[in-house]
């Protein structure tokens, strides 16, 4: 039986407007993407390049022109389908008047959770997001940050299924940051799907498993990480190898000491010199680290936008 | 059925934690009660007066109240606030009842707390009985912000944050001038007829009115209600939310 994707969308489009007050442009343009399950998936794009739009399609808060979504196997529509979901939006807003706590407690009833069940939960995720000494705070008083935190509190709130976040790190402090990408690492652990935009690239390589890059609209590219990003080179780390250094260094492109025995040398990516680094590191247990080289998220982002944009003008000038 | 008394006790208890609120209720029983003063000017029908400055002021409280439905709903969904609710497992539908029942409580807070401190007021200072008539026509004064709630639902969800306020307050008084304004189709057609809940004469005359007059009026607004519900629904269901 093939796996239902977590979330897949065919030719999804929206145009923006009411009745005969269209907007001309569409803001999402025949977007067909696939989730898979268990996947970390980030999705990038340039301002205005319809990341909220989509995510908002998704939670069924706006209609699409074309093309339909589905989330967890069924249409977005279905409200029972939105309980296995947890979403942080775009600019989360709460009353200002409700403390952290009775917030918390009130999504929670909408989520059909018991008493019970409440009243262990809402503790545990103001722990979980660090807000616990916050809990009985008015939201009125609460800076961006922290309203942040408990826009992600209340997006796990249920165990999700699947967590969609929408600028989760817009925001946070550098702490925070840490403390978000443990909250992502975690719940994926535990069988969550995470599908998350995001404008910091280096967050998102070393989170993400799959990634997804819209421009004006348009999908450029979407898929593993590993496949969309080429190999820049195996390096090696070795620690206490001065031995080691003289045997490899005639095949290295690249040698750079650490420590005063410790080093890290370069490869290129072949299938022979994989296999003999992976023998070398089976045989110097402990000694030897092999960690593959990718080319940075940021890089080949620049490289795919401006491809699309100069694609674009140049085809402009032609005309 | 559970989500729906969720939002409505949130949207209820909002509003009755703003000190405001309470303010505007003493200022209402300040007014209500300087009204004994005006023996002279009214040539001695200061009873009259006072009575019937504590109905209108009701019913002003009345429409004050669920008139914020039109700031409150369009904000939540201008700030994001109705989002964070919505992609809960709450239908556009169930926030809507929500929202109506919550303000409807409010109005019914607001009105019966004029209306007990009226009748202390008019008690310390008169001696006619009305107690069992007045209770009746400040019924039909909550009663009537039934079919007001969902009007205002109506141009809050349809109608552009600046204008759903002002269109729903003149829905609102066109619909207490029905006998007046003798507009057909919009009078008693597409506007409920608020005329058949304004029966301050009988208090004031002490005239009774039957029980069964409140029933089938109650009835009335509710069926107005429901339908323009409906209607509301439609139209929130289909719209976009920021
Ligand atoms: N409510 C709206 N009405 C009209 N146009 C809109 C609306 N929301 C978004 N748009 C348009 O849709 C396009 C995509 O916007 P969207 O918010 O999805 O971008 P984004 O990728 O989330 O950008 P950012 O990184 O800045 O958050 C933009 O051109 C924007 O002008
Ligand atoms: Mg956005």
């Amino acid at each position: 039986m093939e796996e239902v994707p977590v979330i897949k969308t065919e030719s999804l489009s929206k145009r923006y407007g009411v009745l005969f007050w269209k907007k001309k442009n569409l803001s999402l343009d025949q977007l067909s993407i696939t989730v898979p399950r268990g996947a970390v998936f980030g999705f990038l794009g340039p301002n205005g390049a319809g990341k909220t739009t989509t995510i908002k399609l998704l939670m069924d808060l706006i209609h699409p022109t074309s093309g339909s979504a589905e989330v967890l196997g069924k249409p977005v529509w279905d409200p029972s389908v939105r309980r296995r979901i947890g979403f942080l939006p775009d600019a989360p807003a709460f009353n200002g008047l409700m403390t952290a706590s009775e917030f918390l407690n009130v999504c929670a009833k909408l989520l059909k959770m018991s008493k019970a069940e409440r009243k262990k939960r809402v503790p545990e995720v103001l722990e979980t997001v660090r807000m616990t000494a916050s809990a009985d705070d008015k939201l009125g008083g609460f800076s961006r940050g922290m309203l942040q935190r408990i826009g992600v509190a209340q997006a796990i709130l249920n165990k999700p299924d699947l967590l969609i976040l929408d600028e989760p790190l817009l925001g946070l402090d550098p702490y925070g940051r840490q403390e978000l990408k443990r909250i992502i690492r975690e719940q994926n652990k535990l069988g969550t799907t995470v599908f998350f935009s995001s404008h910091i690239l280096a967050d998102v390589q070393e989170i993400c498993d799959h990634a997804a890059i819209l421009n004006r609209g348009r999908l450029l590219c979407s898929g593993k990480l590993g496949d969309l990003l080429g190999s820049q080179g195996i390096s090696v780390r070795l620690t206490d190898g001065d031995d080691l250094v003289r045997d490899l260094l005639p095949e290295a492109k690249e040698c750079q000491k650490k420590g005063p025995h410790e080093w890290e040398l370069t490869f290129e990516k072949t299938p022979d010199s994989e296999k003999r680094l992976q023998e070398l590191k089976e045989k110097h247990a402990g000694k030897v680290e092999v960690v593959e080289q990718w080319e940075s998220l940021e890089d080949f982002f620049f490289e795919k936008i401006e491809q699309d944009n100069g694609g674009e003008a140049g085809k402009e000038a032609k005309e | 059925m559970k989500e729906v008394w969720t939002i409505a006790e949130n949207a209820c208890k909002n509003i009755l934690k703003l000190k405001v609120v309470y303010f505007l209720v003493a200022c209402v029983l300040i007014l209500v009660g300087s009204m004994y003063r005006y023996n002279e000017i009214s040539l001695n029908r200061h009873r009259e007066l006072l009575l019937d400055m504590s109905l209108l002021l009701n019913q002003v409280a009345a429409i004050l109240s669920v008139l914020s439905l039109t700031f409150d709903i369009p904000r939540e969904l201008r700030e994001g606030i109705a989002a964070t609710f919505l992609t809960k497992s709450l239908g556009r539908m169930k926030y809507l009842w929500g929202k109506v029942l919550g303000i409807y409580a409010v109005a019914c807070v607001v009105c019966t707390l004029i209306a007990i401190g009226s009748y202390i007021i008019y008690a310390s200072c008169f001696p006619e009985p009305i107690f069992l008539i007045y209770v009746k026509i400040q019924l039909l004064i909550i009663l009537s912000a039934i079919p007001m709630t969902s009007i205002c639902t109506f141009c809050a969800v349809s109608f552009p944050e600046m204008a759903a306020p002002i269109i729903a307050l003149m829905a609102v008084w066109f619909s207490s001038l029905t006998h007046r304004l003798k507009i057909p189709v919009l009078n008693g057609g597409i506007l409920p007829d608020l005329d058949l809940f304004n029966m301050k004469e009988h208090v004031i005359y002490q005239v009774d009115l039957p029980w069964s007059y409140i029933l089938g009026t109650a009835l009335y607004g509710v069926a107005f209600a429901v339908f323009v519900m409906m209607l509301s629904g439609i139209i929130f269901r289909l719209r976009d939310i920021k």
